[in-house]
This record gives structure tokens, C-alpha cells and sequence, in this order.
């Protein structure tokens, strides 16, 4: 039998949670209604909150107010041309991915192989190495920006796909070689060791032996790689504003739009930029605990 | 043998200590030198100006106004972030029809890019359509102005956080009391404690550590705030205006980058302090495994 202030304090728990949950969905839940409403339903003075199909006779009668007829107008205009760059929304998702894959599978093998050197010789310095690599993470991007933009200006990485690239698997180094380092740690030595006693030799041994083995973490870390690059903003806006634009920076820049927003195409169009994000977020959902504590925290 | 297994050890780790010291380390350096001089963004000949551009940073009222506005959303957002993802956690924790799905859809938010949600909470919080203001007008709460206020502003930049970041403080609360042994609280049920003494004396004090380097790295980053800051109020207003915003502003509407470069020197020295703090907190945690 559970006694009563056990049971007061497990409702409590129970309303909290509702409510944050009811409180915290609204956001997701309301941009996907945006999304296949029409321009005027999106900035309605009434909230537009029932859709319904069909033209029945009563659909503009008043108990009709709240309700809304969906559309996919805001997802077929995605593909309309800007009127002043002539790009739609598609030619800057395709940045994003460019910029995005490339840089995470170097980050993720640069990474592993770092991590793999740290896991498996005596380095010297190797713990003071190791923690050089997990500062760079705490750099404000905006520390950096202003040396960057006079570098890119000399190498002409300025407005280039590269130009991102390196920067975001610089970047994100530092997060794939901590998380790396913990999955191939947990990779015991006896393998390897029968390997090379085999007569393999090191690179061998760590093709065959080490990559197979560390290929789901391998996996779990892209994902984090690909999460950080496909949402960065900051470097983005300011090293590419005119060539190899990301998404967030196309996005960033309707804000001064004088026909108002296009309210429905930015859902529609958010919608699907953050889909593969929350895809992959429930993909790797029991590990996002090591990602988001650099592998400190293993369960 | 030993001589070339080290040499191979080197060869799995230099590029990414090559690719972090061209791309991080001589930028910082690079900026040192760019902090003592005129440069500008459209160019031109770089001349030697002495410490005149820290001068410049120090006594500007902007960059003590941004200081105060940064560590006010660094204190309200990480406090707020902690209370409610702590108190999410403690609900949580425990046997729960549809706990995996409740948690996925909680985690999501963190996960998003905040440059477009930012944009997109502008729908949300606008004056006159935004579906928050049509709640607080049938509930009659008035119809505030979260994006246009001044007294506002700043507070609705907050909830965004809050909304993004509440569930990586739920996350690694609920990591920290996984850790909790289920011995602890059988011995406490057979004392007979009260559950706040519970609470007090083995939960919290046991949470602890974990919750404190949530709060180091939440702090870290909500210092360098600025895609909301910049989707939502734009980088030059007086009432959100972070370092991070500020830095923007003098750099790329300004275009002085000494001044600039002056000041993300003096964002970085605070940035490595709190770091160091987690630096070593890491240091010693890992030492216990």
C-alpha cells in the first residue's frame, strides 16, 4: 500500500510533466499546422486551429471560425526561384548537405584515427594533448571569426563550400575524437593482439579489427558531427552570406522580407531541414547522453 | 619494435592536431597580432596602433552593458534550465507507461537549429497573430509585445533558451540518478526517513556532481548566445545585445576588426576561466574511473 504523500507527490510529478509536455510540443505541433495553411491562415487574427477538407456548406459559418482548409501550397513553393537571388530554398538545403556530409565523415575519420592513436600508444603528453583537443570545443565561434575571415580573404575560402567544410571538421574534432576515444577504449586489446601476433600489420589490424568493431560509435558520432554542422549559424552567416549559403542562413536573411514572411513556405521548409535531425535524434537516442557530455558520461 | 610504433602513433594523430592548430590555434594567434592594429574590414594597409583598440573596448559603456546583459541570460537561462529540467527528471525517474516516447518528444527541442528557431518563435510571440498572444487573449492576460518591448525582449529571448535547453539538464539529471544505488534508499526506507529527508541528504547531495558539470557546459555555451539573439531582435539592441552580438556589430557593421579582435580577447579570457573550471572538474572525475 503506498502511503497518501507518496501518492501527492507522484500526481504532482504526473501534472508537471503533462503540463511541460503540453507546453514544450506546442511549438513542433504549431509548425506543422503552419505548414499546409495558407499565407492568411498562418497570420489569422483568429488562431486557425481545426483543419478540414471538402467544401460541405456550412464552411464559412461561424462555428466554422477556428477551423482551416490544408494546403501544400507552402511546400510547393519552396522550389519558386527566388525574385532576387533567382535560388530556391532547394539550392541552399543542397549546401547544407554538401557542407554537412563532407565534413562529418572527415571529422568522424580524422577522429577516429586520433582516437584510436591516444587509445592504443603511449603518446607522450597524451592526457595534455587530449585536453588541448576537448578546449578547442569551448571556443566562442566569434573568438575566431574575425582571424578566419582575414584567412579565408588570402586563400579565397571566403563563400566557398571548402571554406565551411574545414571549418566545421575543425570544429567538431574535438567532440568525435573524445567520443571515439571512449567507444574504441572499450574495444579490448585481445583482438588486436592476436591480429598482430597473426602477422597483421597495424594498419592492418585497425582496418579490420578496430573499424568494424567501432563502427556503431563511429555512427553515433556522425550523427552528433552532422547535427552540429547542419545547425551552425554564426560562422555560416558570416563567412558565406553571398556564395554556398546553409539553410539557417537562408532563412536568417527573410527576416527584412517587406511582403511580411512567408509564413507557411518557412514552416514547410523548416520542416524539412529539422526532419532528418529529429530522425536521427531518436536513432541514437540512448547515446545522446555521451553526446552531449563528450563521452564523459557512459550508460 | 618501440621506435616505430611510436612514429605510427603519431601518424593516427597529427592530422587532427595539425587541422586544430591551423584552424583554432593560429587564428588566436593571428588575432593577438590583428587586435594591435587598424585593421579594417574593407581592407587596406595595417598599421601599428598600440593597446588603443583595448582602450577602446574598456571604456566603451556598449561592452559593460553587454557583459551585464550576457551574464544576466547566462544566470537566468542556466538557473531556470536546471530547476525545471532537475524537477523534469525527478518525475520521470521512475516506471512510466510511454517513458521512452514522453522522452524522445521532450529531447527533441535541443536538438533543433536556433537560428531557424528563432526565426520561427517569432510567429509565435508576434503581437497581433502569434498564437501564444491568442491564448493569453482568451485566457484575458493582455496581449504583451515579446519581440517589440524593450522590457520584453530580453525575457522572450530567455523562454526560447529555456524551451531548447531544459531537456539537457533533464537528460544528464536523469543520468545522475540512475547512478543512485537502489541500496541507499532501501537502508533510508528502513530508518524511516521522511522523503524530503531523502531528498536532502541522498538524492540531491548525490546529484550533485553530475548536475554541476551540466551547468558548466550549459554555462559555456549560453555565453556565446547569438542565433536567437540575432533571429529574434537583430545584433544591435540595447536590451539583448550578448558579446557574442556586440562582437558582430563592431566587426561587421562597424568593420573594425582591431577593435574587434580586441574584444574577443577579452570574451576569451572569461570563456577560459569558467572552461578551466570544467577542465578540471573533468580532470578529476575522470582520475576516480
Amino acid at each position: 500500500m503506498m502511503p497518501t504523500g507518496a501518492k501527492i507527490v507522484r500526481f504532482v510529478g504526473w501534472l508537471f510533466v503533462g503540463a511541460y509536455l503540453g507546453a514544450a510540443t506546442l511549438p513542433l505541433s504549431w509548425l506543422v499546422m503552419t505548414s499546409v495553411k495558407s499565407k492568411e491562415d498562418s497570420i489569422s487574427l483568429r488562431p486557425k486551429l481545426i483543419p478540414i477538407t471538402g467544401t460541405g456548406p456550412d464552411r464559412e459559418s461561424s462555428g466554422r471560425a477556428l477551423a482551416f482548409h490544408p494546403t501544400v501550397a507552402g511546400y510547393a513553393s519552396l522550389g519558386d526561384p527566388d525574385t532576387a537571388t533567382g535560388r530556391s530554398f532547394f539550392h541552399y538545403l543542397g549546401n547544407s548537405i554538401v557542407i554537412g556530409l563532407i565534413s562529418t565523415v572527415a571529422t568522424v575519420f580524422i577522429g577516429t584515427g586520433c582516437a584510436y592513436g591516444f587509445s592504443r600508444y603511449s603518446i607522450p603528453g597524451s592526457k595534455d594533448w587530449l585536453f588541448f583537443i576537448l578546449s578547442t570545443r569551448f571556443l566562442p565561434p566569434l573568438a575566431i571569426v574575425v582571424p578566419v575571415l582575414m584567412m579565408y580573404r588570402e586563400f579565397d575560402l571566403q563563400n566557398t563550400h571548402l571554406g565551411l567544410i574545414l571549418l566545421y571538421t575543425s570544429f567538431n574534432l574535438s567532440l568525435a575524437v573524445w567520443l571515439m576515444k571512449g567507444f574504441i577504449d572499450e574495444i579490448p586489446l585481445a583482438y588486436e593482439e592476436a591480429a598482430l601476433v597473426d602477422g597483421y600489420t597495424r594498419m592492418h589490424a585497425f582496418a579490420s579489427i578496430i573499424l568494424p568493431r567501432a563502427a556503431p560509435g563511429m555512427a553515433v558520432t556522425a550523427v552528433f558531427c552532422l547535427i552540429s554542422a547542419w545547425n551552425e549559424y554564426g560562422f555560416a552567416m558570416t563567412l558565406n552570406n553571398q556564395g554556398a549559403v546553409t539553410v539557417p542562413v537562408y532563412f536568417a536573411g527573410l527576416q527584412g522580407n517587406v511582403h511580411g514572411l512567408p509564413w507557411p513556405q518557412i514552416a514547410a521548409g523548416a520542416l524539412i531541414f529539422v526532419g532528418p535531425i529529429i530522425l536521427f535524434t531518436v536513432l541514437v537516442r540512448r547515446h545522446l547522453l555521451r553526446g552531449v557530455t563528450f563521452g564523459t558520461i557512459k550508460q | 619494435m618501440a621506435t616505430p610504433v611510436i612514429r605510427s602513433g603519431y601518424g593516427f594523430v597529427a592530422p587532427a592536431l595539425i587541422l586544430l592548430i591551423a584552424m583554432n590555434i593560429f587564428p588566436l594567434l593571428y588575432s593577438i597580432y590583428l587586435s594591435f592594429t587598424n585593421a579594417e574590414l574593407t581592407g587596406g594597409a595595417l598599421a601599428d596602433v598600440g593597446g588603443r583598440n583595448y582602450d577602446i573596448v574598456f571604456r566603451a559603456s556598449k561592452f559593460a552593458d553587454a557583459l551585464r546583459t550576457t551574464a544576466a541570460f547566462v544566470a537566468s537561462a542556466v538557473g531556470i534550465e536546471l530547476i525545471l529540467g532537475f524537477a523534469l527528471a525527478l518525475a520521470l525517474h521512475r516506471r512510466l507507461w510511454g517513458k521512452p516516447v514522453i522522452l524522445t518528444l521532450l529531447l527533441v527541442p535541443m536538438m533543433l537549429p536556433q537560428a531557424v528557431m528563432g526565426l520561427y518563435w517569432k510567429l509565435l510571440l508576434n503581437g497581433n497573430y502569434g498564437i501564444v498572444n491568442q491564448i493569453f487573449g482568451t485566457l484575458h492576460l493582455g496581449q504583451p509585445q515579446w519581440t517589440t518591448d524593450p522590457q520584453l525582449k530580453f525575457f522572450s529571448i530567455l523562454v526560447i533558451d529555456v524551451w531548447m535547453w531544459t531537456p539537457f539538464m533533464m537528460l544528464i539529471g536523469l543520468a545522475s540518478l540512475n547512478a543512485i544505488p537502489t541500496y541507499i534508499y532501501e537502508a533510508a526506507a528502513i530508518d524511516r526517513a521522511s522523503r524530503w529527508r531523502v531528498f536532502r541528504r541522498i538524492t540531491l547531495p548525490m546529484c550533485l556532481p553530475l548536475l554541476g558539470l551540466a551547468v558548466l557546459l550549459r554555462a559555456t555555451d549560453a555565453l556565446k548566445q547569438f542565433d536567437l539573439v540575432m533571429s529574434v531582435t537583430g545584433p544591435n539592441d540595447a536590451a539583448t545585445q550578448t558579446l557574442s552580438a556586440l562582437l558582430f556589430q563592431v566587426v561587421f557593421r562597424d568593420g573594425r576588426v582591431g577593435v574587434g579582435a580586441a574584444y574577443s580577447y577579452v570574451v576569451l579570457v572569461v570563456v577560459i576561466a569558467l572552461a578551466s573550471i570544467f577542465i578540471r572538474h573533468l580532470n578529476a572525475s575522470s582520475g576516480k574511473r
